[in-house]
């Protein structure tokens, strides 16, 4: 046989298609789909927990938020109004001429301070 | 992403979306290699075609299960496979004593065509008569001939397949071949070459 005859066999050969059965095909695809590494994903963000539901969730939700908002106003309005009958409780308490006494703890330091 | 162009994706990155968990790189990856594994392992274990199939899917298991580990830029996924295919043939050749007559079943099968019955005939028994003169030939002969006649090889890369260097791919392939010849040479009208 010569070479120009077994080049031409080769070629022939290097033109067979090769068939691959559908069977085949699946058990390869199998094995791919069992041996594949899980889809990675990134590790979910733990949310940060929001200062104002955190505000909210302290003072006991919308009805605390409501109590809270009441007693602030009251507190403004009792202060400027200042009604007749809180008025003659505080002057029992904190009658004029009340004199606080004071402590010099450095009796001598003035004279350091002064000139001349 | 998508894959209506996958065929222009290079093998090594899709071994990289595979190993990240892209199914359908699998799909591309078994279209591109599986039938030329198929083929070279049938053509060196003499046309046995269940036993190729079995090789086939072994290298292919080998190559989703290296995926993770691949290293780019080493080497070719299509020379990778043919090593595996030609290291799992050589042992499933050596742990048999195993030289049978290639039948017309175990034969490639030949395409569908607008040949003609009688030129599709010839074409057969010389394909028949092709694989078993191959099947004559010594392992490592028959593997350098079919990688270098057959699947076209350069010599650089079958002596990668190999592991062994050019000279000695030049060598067998050149003894191979002269043997192919000797064992085809009272063949010659039989098969139509007047």
């Amino acid at each position: 046989m010569q070479d120009t005859d077994l080049e031409d066999l080769f070629a022939t050969a290097r033109q067979q298609p090769v068939t691959v059965s559908p069977d085949l095909m699946a058990r390869v695809l199998a094995d791919a789909d069992s041996w594949q590494p899980a889809a990675a994903t990134l590790p979910s963000r733990a949310r940060k927990p929001r200062l104002f539901a955190g505000f909210m969730a302290a003072i006991g939700g919308v009805g605390g938020l409501a109590g809270l908002s009441s007693a602030a106003i009251a507190g403004v309005w009792i202060g400027f109004a200042q009604p007749i009958a809180l008025s003659s409780v505080t002057d029992a308490f904190l009658a004029g001429g009340t004199a606080a006494e004071t402590v010099d703890i450095l009796p001598s330091f003035d004279d350091f301070l002064s000139e001349g | 992403m998508p894959f209506d162009d996958a065929s222009d994706v290079p093998d090594e990155a899709l071994l990289v979306l595979y190993a990240n968990g892209d199914a359908a790189a699998a799909r591309e990856l078994a279209a591109r290699h599986l039938p030329r594994v198929l083929g070279f392992a049938a053509r060196l274990l003499g046309g046995d075609r269940a036993e190729a199939e079995d090789v086939a899917q072994e290298a292919m298991l080998r190559l989703w299960r290296i995926a993770p580990a691949w290293r780019t830029g080493e080497a070719k996924v299509s020379t990778w496979l043919y090593r595996v295919v030609t290291n799992l043939c050589t042992d499933r050749l050596r742990s048999k004593t195993r030289r049978r007559a290639v039948g017309l079943d175990d034969a490639p099968d030949v395409a569908d065509g607008a040949k003609s019955a009688e030129a599709t005939m010839v074409e057969t028994e010389r394909m028949t008569a092709l694989t078993a003169a191959l099947e004559t030939l010594p392992d490592r002969q028959r593997q350098a001939v079919v990688l270098r006649h057959i699947e076209g090889l350069s010599n650089p890369e079958i002596a990668e397949v190999m592991e062994i260097g050019v000279e000695a791919v030049e060598s067998l392939t050149a003894r191979g071949k002269r043997a192919l010849a000797a064992v085809m040479a009272g063949r010659r009208a039989e098969l139509g070459y007047e």
